[in-house]
């Protein structure tokens, strides 16, 4: 492992800003990768049914998504403070937190964590915060490997990819690519697509390295700023594995996701798992409040809490962008995107695909590597009306798109990357069009020649064309039809 | 222990949050409402648990308190287990060993550092207790002690746990206000409400991911509930 | 901003003498006859139809775009068009819902702004709620498939309407399509800055609707049928999409008009 002297903490570029940048081109690859849109075909008609399933009362869901609602606005508009009484908590309760601006800040903070006791074989749960900062990656620089001990990040890893969705890693792939991963990269395991088989391979890998790990690292759900508690919501039982064998914990979660009361969990964790997978509650939920305590078997020595910034400060700011923060990654507005049905988790280039990736890697990544983004969406307001906590979506991709065109001169710095989408051209032509349209006259003498030359229309028009026959202009406006009507003309075209 | 640029990384962040919400008026936030859920009586809840637990592929089986050291024999013959790991003067420890001599009966009275391996390759089948459940979801709440520790319940492969129909209670928020919990959570609490399970390739069920592939939950009732 | 679909929370005005037609700018240089249908069924209800001439367009492109000030300004002009307190009948969701919900936000602080929102009705939700029409069916047996635009299902509530509307008519089976509240990939300028996502998703609702084995789908949104019709077209299907106000009254009277 490197000295830390020879570091300068240098804020790194994420990764993911070049792959944000490669969005039309990804798109383009996997739209006419059939396999993959059958995949995501599937896995999207199941998930959205599973919660369908799991909300039949209108009423609970409605109440639920209200109170859920103002139950993250009031966490985020205490926010600073419910940071300062987490740490408080948690410090008080044994366990040692730190603060990281970037994802760089976060990785050195976990790598010296690691040094300083030795770590040699790391385990991890699931950690989207993680795969925002490249942990792997950066650990793997130090000769440190980390490994995915949560099944679908398992395969992703064996793949070389990252996930494709927050709650499903590696729902991109259908069991027979799974088959011929597990036989290309497990010794002594052959070809066979009996998912229960394929798990149990999985469990024999992981449970040996359960086994040796000396470090656990995971993500956070829910941080209780009242008892210095992270709360985990998991299925398989590698969370609880690895916060619980290793010698030292290390979790890492956005500064977002702290809440204030333990109260403010049940309602929050019903909507998770429910709006996620349709499940009433996640096979384990884990709360951990201390690390081994005197007389106590088992449990890590040493837990640390490292909260991350990056970019999410940038979002608070601003209170209609504030709304992004409510977020409490259940995936629903993925689920129901029929964006994200075809093109899948990859093509967004981000950490965070679907809907809610739109809304907030423009703060981590700054607008400029995510400018195709907010407007790669025909506003269809599915994911609003599915979000548990009622994020406007819609709303917020507009307002993206506004900052996403505002002049370079505007005074007003909202975001990283303003103005990034802006294009004279475009500008002008909005221009042109606003002053057409806000004067009657001229807009109607424009209507009378777009019908009047209508056999003129061009039958190809760009991407419209493609796929579809022109529509042509009417041979009368109605703005005509109705002034010869009122002259006593009745007409129709 | 702590790192200069995490104490800046916190000025920093805390000043922009700060600046942010400076004046704002907390007492003025909008009313939160809870959903009421209707009331279930016992048996109700004590359905809905069941369910649940089964749904979730879980093994409920219904009991008297003396009939715990019988069940867990018999259970553990069927699966051709003869060894069982438990904690210590626990709640059940008198009942469990009752157990010794009919199979090799091992408390958890060692440090799990040194001890790993034995801890996952030695031990089959686990029982511990329970501190509660929760009806509406069909969870168990493990609240692991200096004789129950926590690794108990997550690496033999089969786990055991008994449960007092008398400490069912309808929901977590229910659960939470009235035992406040806020006051007095230990190291580590773990709401069990299944097997392990994943979904992860291609949407299909399997059990037995990385936690117990078995759960089987001994239910204690009273004679009516039986 | 108001409850969005807000249809069971709104307080329905009684029957007016006149109303505003907002036309669409769509249907005003592509689809005019659909405006002239939905007049004359207004019409034969007993109400007199007031076409402002100097509409032009809600401002919904350059909103969507994030050119607020250029859309501010074209809807600002919309608003100077419909003065007094007549109800304002528009013919499309999606512009409706511009109208009723965006516009409250885009000039929050006009205190006259609700007044205004509170005044638009889309077509279809004005003849359910308002007007309590009754439709005679003289048409023939029939098949036919809805499509909702996704701004008039989730902001207008229009899929309701417009299932009402048809299942007054006791010729006509409404046939359910696959998917059928699944987005048709129009979305505006989104048709052309992301066209190869919106012809995947247009792609897709023109075999589901092909699949419901009709011969005709019905929508109230003219955005969305250019979209599938063009891609219907394209691809020499037999399947043809008409606007709901043309439906109605060609079902409701014995002479077809000629959309």
């Amino acid at each position: 492992m490197n000295n830390a002297a020879q570091y300068k903490i240098k804020v790194q570029e994420s990764k993911y800003a070049n792959s944000a940048r490669a969005f039309r081109e990804n798109v383009a690859r996997d739209l006419d990768n059939s396999e993959l849109r059958e995949n995501f075909r599937g896995a999207m008609d199941y998930l959205v049914d599973k919660r369908k399933s799991a909300f039949s009362e209108r009423e609970e869901l409605d109440c639920l998504r209200q109170q859920c609602k103002l139950i993250k606005q009031r966490c985020l508009v205490k926010l600073p403070l419910l940071l300062e009484q987490l740490e408080q908590q948690l410090e008080q309760n044994g366990i040692v937190v730190h603060w990281a601006e970037s994802i760089t800040d976060a990785n050195e903070i976990i790598a010296q964590l690691i040094e300083r006791n030795n770590g040699k074989s790391v385990v991890k749960g699931k950690s989207m915060v993680s795969e925002e900062t490249a942990l792997n990656d950066y650990l793997e620089l130090q000769g440190v490997e980390c490994l995915e001990s949560d099944m679908g990040e398992y395969i992703v890893q064996l793949a070389k990819e990252h996930p494709s969705h927050i709650i499903m890693p590696a729902i991109h792939q259908n069991k027979q690519q799974v088959a011929k991963l597990f036989a290309e990269n497990i010794d002594g395991f052959d070809y066979n697509t009996d998912v229960d088989t394929l798990i149990q391979q999985g469990r024999q890998v992981l449970r040996d390295k359960f086994c040796q790990a000396d470090v656990g690292i995971s993500g956070v759900n829910f941080a209780v700023a009242e008892t210095g508690t992270l709360c985990l919501v998991e299925n398989e039982g590698n969370g609880r594995m690895c916060t619980t064998v290793p010698d030292l914990h290390i979790a890492i979660t956005g500064i977002e996701k702290v809440v204030e009361y333990l109260a403010d969990v049940p309602p929050l964790l019903s909507l998770l798992t429910r709006s996620a997978t349709g499940q009433a509650i996640s096979t384990y939920f884990n709360m951990i409040s201390h690390p081994r305590q005197d007389g106590e078997k088992d449990g890590p020595k040493q837990v640390h809490l490292v909260l991350l910034d990056n970019g999410r400060s940038q979002a608070f700011a601003d209170d209609e962008l504030r709304q992004t923060l409510q977020c409490i990654r259940c995936g629903a507005c993925m689920n129901h995107c029929p964006v994200y049905t075809r093109i899948g988790g990859h093509a967004y280039g981000t950490v965070y695909p679907g809907p809610i990736g739109k809304m907030i890697s423009p703060h981590m990544l700054g607008l400029e590597a995510t400018k195709d983004l907010p407007t790669a969406s025909s506003l269809c307001g599915a994911c609003g009306e599915v979000c548990p906590v009622k994020i406007p979506i819609p709303k917020i991709l507009l307002r993206l798109r506004q900052e996403s065109v505002k002049p370079k001169s505007d005074d007003k710095q909202v975001m990283k990357g303003q103005g990034a989408g802006r294009k004279a051209l475009e500008a002008k032509i909005w221009k042109a069009w606003s002053l057409v349209h806000k004067r009657p006259v001229l807009y109607r003498t424009s209507m009378w020649f777009l019908t009047r030359l209508r056999g003129l229309m061009p039958k190809k028009l760009g991407a419209w064309t493609k796929v579809r026959t022109a529509p042509k202009p009417a041979a009368k406006t109605l703005h005509e039809l109705m002034a010869q009507r009122s002259r006593g003309i009745r007409d129709e075209v | 222990m702590k790192f200069s640029h995490s104490q800046s990384a916190r000025a920093n962040i805390l000043a922009k949050l700060k600046k942010q919400v400076k004046g704002a008026d907390y007492g003025k936030l909008p009313v939160e409402t809870a959903f009421d859920y209707p009331e279930q009586d016992f048996e109700q809840q004590l359905n809905q648990f069941i369910c649940q637990l089964e749904a979730n592929h879980a093994q409920v089986i219904k009991i008297k308190p003396q009939q715990i050291a019988d069940t867990l024999a018999r259970q553990l013959k069927n699966r051709n287990i003869a060894s069982l790991l438990y904690g210590e003067s626990s709640q059940y420890s008198q009942a469990i060993e009752q157990l010794n001599g009919f199979i090799e009966l091992t408390p958890y009275d060692f440090m799990l550092d040194g001890n790993r391996e034995r801890l996952f390759n030695d031990y089959p089948a686990s029982v511990t207790g329970s501190y509660c459940a929760i009806a509406q979801t069909g969870s168990i709440v493990l609240w692991p002690t200096e004789n129950e520790p926590r690794t108990l319940s997550l690496v033999p492969p089969v786990h055991f746990v008994i449960v007092d129909t008398n400490q069912l209670y309808q929901d977590f928020a229910t659960l939470i206000g009235a035992q406040q919990w806020q006051d007095k959570l230990p190291t580590n609490v773990v709401l069990v409400s299944g097997p392990s399970k994943t979904a992860d390739i291609q949407q299909t069920l399997a059990y037995g991911a990385h936690g117990p592939k078995e759960l089987v939950v001994l239910l204690l009732c009273d004679e009516d509930t039986l | 901003m108001t409850n969005l679909n807000s249809q069971h929370l709104r307080k329905y005005p009684e029957k007016p003498q006149q109303v505003y037609l907002f036309g669409t700018c769509l249907i005003d240089s592509f689809f005019p006859n659909s405006g002239l249908d939905a007049i004359s069924l207004l019409e034969r209800e007993g109400i007199e139809v007031i076409y402002p001439q100097g509409q032009t367009c809600c401002g919904q492109p350059a909103y969507n775009s994030g050119y607020l000030d250029e859309a501010k300004q074209v809807a600002r002009q919309q608003i100077q068009q419909f003065p007094g307190d007549m109800p304002i009948v528009v013919l499309s969701g999606s512009c409706g819902g511009m109208m009723r919900h965006h516009y409250a936000d885009i000039f929050k602080g006009d205190g006259e702004i609700q007044a205004f929102c509170d005044r638009i009705f889309e077509f279809t939700e004005f003849l359910v709620h308002v007007l309590d029409i009754q439709l005679d069916d003289k048409g023939d047996k029939e098949r036919v498939a809805l499509h909702t635009s996704c701004a008039a299902r989730r902001e207008m509530g229009v899929h309701i309407t417009g299932r009402k509307l048809l299942g007054q008519l006791n010729q006509v089976e409404l046939v359910t399509h696959d998917y059928e509240s699944e987005c048709c990939g129009f979305g505006g300028t989104f048709s052309v800055k992301h066209g190869d996502i919106s012809a995947a998703m247009v792609a897709d609702k023109s075999r589901h609707l092909e699949n419901a084995e009709v011969l005709r789908y019905i929508s109230a949104d003219w955005g969305c049928m250019m979209n599938i019709n063009g891609a219907l077209d394209y691809r020499n299907s037999k399947l043809k999409g008409q606007h709901i106000a043309t439906f109605l009254l060609n079902r409701t009277q014995k002479q077809e008009s000629r959309s």
